[in-house]
């Protein structure tokens, strides 16, 4: 039965990020990203103003920052948008892409019951983490290898904790949405990235922690597809839609995007 | 494939707006399992943000897409656009990927992508490269990956819209047989032959808001609104 669930949780990444966001004009880009941008409705506000702007038609497949880098590096993309640093760091030195972008931030908050049994609230990451080690308050983690799930384990890691283990600490192996679903069900903590919790409407009892601390910041890159690696690479276009999102037209929309008036994410790209 | 624990699919009160354009207003709509829903409307009625808004790619302004009376978003169901991205590999690796990603795996893994890739007329093309393919088999291919996770309730938009008649015939065939699996059907077309041929329902949208949900066979014989007299008036002889 548990498997059964499991298996309903994941089946629907797929054409939510597999085929998304197709039209039917051309030139045409393919932009490997991940859920959080898709899903947070980010893509469905700026993708039809680069094109009415540019001509250029951007197809997503959206999947976890990983996957993203995966895709690009077999050429299955003209562009990736991720958040995962280091990745994209090796990325580039690797030689599969062009040069890494700064192109936006949001950040991570720890959200967990009301009630805080551990003493979570308004500490920083790292002594809220340990107080619900020490504790074993039941935490849930995306366990997907996304971005998310590495920065939670980079986390976890500078808490003394490399890899946490134990009936409290549930991997759920899907994205930020599900994830919040069992976390609310189970009222554990967990790490989200803000958009997914402003959109999220399942809360139950779950409230905002912690936040504020700056290692929760979780920075977006833009970077194109090496044409050396993969000469069919649309490298013209690709670069376009970079420079858009860098232009301060760009940065402008992505510091438009609001739910329930709150910006998701703040444009951070400054100049070479 | 799924259940039909996560229907009613209802909009409540969905309003939408993008770039300050209001896309939405105020829909209400609900779907049953096993539905076969088309979404009729003007270029800029609002069809394909109505079924992205369904499926999750975009969050409503205001009002809530509840499933079975939850807003959790359920995972069995998928979408498929008017031109796919085709991952440069062969078709049946597109579908295992597919597969893959949402961890499947081993002889389950193999054997839903070959079988998939069967109903859906591509079993001899599945070690070419899907680049390669015609769109009209780009497309089946794309349904296939759709297929391969047993969704119970289809997104489609405009499907066929780049496709000529045999291609188009074959895409209709392939979407009636993941209906009769058991899937529910909710896609936009500006092909009204096409839209009588796969609905039981319609949904009319006008200027970002519903005005009429009702039976296909109603929708073609009655006349309930000027503007859906005239968007009939255009697109019939």
């Amino acid at each position: 039965m548990k498997h059964s669930v499991v298996f309903c949780v994941l089946v629907a990444v797929l054409l939510a990020t597999f085929d998304a966001a197709a039209q039917a004009a051309k030139p045409s880009i393919v932009v490997a990203s991940t859920t959080s941008t898709e899903q947070s409705g980010l893509f469905a506000q700026l993708l039809p103003a680069f094109t009415r702007a540019s001509g250029i038609e951007v197809r997503v497949v959206a999947v976890g920052t990983g996957q993203a880098l995966d895709l690009a590096r077999r050429g299955d993309a003209d562009v990736v948008l991720v958040h995962d640093l280091a990745a994209e760091e090796k990325f580039v030195a690797d030689g599969f892409g062009v040069k890494r972008y700064p192109v936006m931030y949001n950040d991570f908050v720890l959200v967990g019951p009301k009630a805080d049994p551990p003493g979570a609230r308004g500490l920083g990451i790292i002594p809220a983490l340990a107080k619900i080690e020490a504790a074993k308050a039941p935490f849930v983690s995306r366990g997907d290898k996304s971005g998310t799930h590495a920065a939670e384990r980079r986390l976890w890691t500078e808490a003394g904790f490399a890899a946490p283990k134990g009936d409290w600490y549930r991997e759920t192996g899907s994205g930020m949405g599900p994830t919040l679903n069992v976390a609310s069900g189970m009222n554990a903590y967990t790490l989200s990235d803000r958009g997914t919790w402003l959109s999220f409407r399942n809360r139950g009892e779950l409230v905002v922690l912690v936040e504020g601390d700056e290692r929760l910041i979780n920075p977006y890159g833009v970077m194109l597809v090496n044409p050396a690696k993969h000469p069919h690479v649309k490298a013209a276009a690709g670069q376009a839609f970079i420079d858009w999102l860098i232009s301060p037209q760009g940065q402008a929309a992505i510091g438009a995007y609001t739910i329930d008036g709150e910006p998701l994410f703040v444009p951070n790209y400054r100049g070479e | 494939m799924a259940s039909a624990a996560i229907f009613p699919l209802e909009a409540r009160g969905v309003s939408v707006s993008l770039g300050g354009h209001a896309a939405l207003c105020d829909v209400d709509l609900a779907i049953d399992a096993r539905r076969r829903v088309v979404v009729l409307g003007a270029n800029g009625a609002g069809k394909s943000v109505l079924l992205r808004t369904l499926h999750g790619l975009i969050q409503p302004s205001a009002g809530s897409i509840l499933w079975a009376g939850s807003t959790e978003r359920p995972r069995a169901q998928a979408m498929v656009f008017q031109r796919p991205v085709m991952l440069r590999r062969s078709a049946l690796a597109n579908v295992r990927y597919a597969l893959a990603v949402n961890g499947i795996s081993g002889a389950e893994l193999e054997c839903r992508a070959r079988e998939v890739l069967a109903r859906v007329g591509l079993a001899k093309l599945a070690d070419r490269q899907a680049l390669v393919l015609s769109g009209g088999e780009q497309q089946r291919l794309a349904l296939a990956r759709a297929w391969a996770l047993e969704p119970a309730v289809l997104f489609l938009d405009e499907p066929t819209a780049s496709l000529d008649p045999a291609a188009a015939a074959e895409v209709e065939r392939v979407i009636l047989e993941i209906h009769e699996a058991g899937a529910a059907i909710v896609m936009t077309t500006h092909n009204l032959g096409q839209a009588k041929r796969i609905a039981d329902q319609i949904v009319f949208l006008h200027a970002g808001r519903v005005r009429e949900q009702t039976s296909a066979a109603d929708f073609f014989a009655k006349t309930s609104s000027p503007e859906k007299s005239r968007f009939l008036e255009a697109e019939l002889p």
